[in-house]
């Protein structure tokens, strides 16, 4: 078995920004349930749905860069080319989004929410709304990791005949 | 609680406001680089690759406009459901917009 830097760096981009999303459902979860008691790990949750999408952002920008070029003059020749230009486009634009929100996320959760009714109003839909975009940017990778496939399995069918 | 603490802190609301505009910030630039080549030729040139001048463009945007709503006032005085709306719409907008201009052009 042989696995390159470049699926380590993959699967890293996807595994921290599934870390993400899980850190921002904790949130919504903590924040559901605000007491006085919870706040400090409501805002260690915060810091951390900011940190994975941060990691998210580098590592998958890196690989988006350097090595994303032949996937994508892949895909365009099968049978999914819409995998990249629509899923991928929308994707890699959609993701600032998710991130501004969970840079935004720590700093609304540094309000008193067990106290502050519009403050926990606010931190639920920040975090829901980086739940909800997330799962869209996860839903976008396996459709374009699929359009990869399609295409190397089309390829290799007409090789083949 | 009074009606006072019932809003969000002063950094709370600004970079609330700093985030919607943020969003609606990077799906107009993105359809503006989609549809102007030479600003996409130009981003290429600022950072590596356009993709990534982009993401520093939002970064810079929002920590800039959060520090300066920080320190005005006139954003405390908008009502919490407001600004809560702004930033779901402005989010959902920003992102619907970037699927249906992939979709159509």
């Amino acid at each position: 078995m042989k696995i390159t830097g470049s699926d380590i760096i993959l699967l890293a981009h996807s595994t921290f920004g599934v870390l993400g999303i899980l850190s921002a459902l904790w949130v919504l979860v903590e924040t559901l349930n605000a007491r006085e008691e919870n706040a400090g790990r409501t805002r260690r949750a915060a810091l951390l749905a900011a940190l994975c999408m941060s990691v998210t952002w580098i590592v998958g920008g890196y690989w988006y860069v350097h090595f994303y070029p032949l996937d994508r003059a892949l895909i365009l020749k099968g049978p999914w080319p819409w995998a990249h230009t629509l899923f991928m486009e929308t994707k890699e634009h959609l993701f600032f989004i998710t991130l501004i929100l969970s840079f935004y996320l720590p700093i609304a959760a540094r309000d008193k929410l067990d106290a502050n009714a519009a403050a926990r109003k606010m931190v639920l839909c920040v975090a829901m709304l980086i739940v909800l975009s997330g799962l869209a940017i996860e839903g976008s990778g396996a459709i374009i990791n699929h359009g990869a496939k399609v295409a190397l399995l089309h390829a290799s069918q007409g090789a083949a005949r | 609680m009074n009606a006072d603490n019932a809003k969000p802190g002063r950094s709370s609301a600004a970079f609330a406001m700093a985030a919607s505009i943020t969003v609606l910030f990077s799906t107009a630039l993105a359809w503006a680089k989609d549809a102007y080549k030479p600003l996409n030729d130009f981003m290429n040139t600022l950072a590596w690759h356009n993709w990534i001048t982009h993401g520093i463009a939002d970064v810079i945007l929002f920590a800039g406009l959060g520090l300066i709503f920080s320190k005005a006032s006139g954003v405390e005085r908008i009502a919490p459901s407001r600004l809560i709306t702004f930033l779901v719409v402005a989010t959902v907008v920003a992102g619907a917009g970037l699927f249906f201009w992939y979709a159509v052009f």
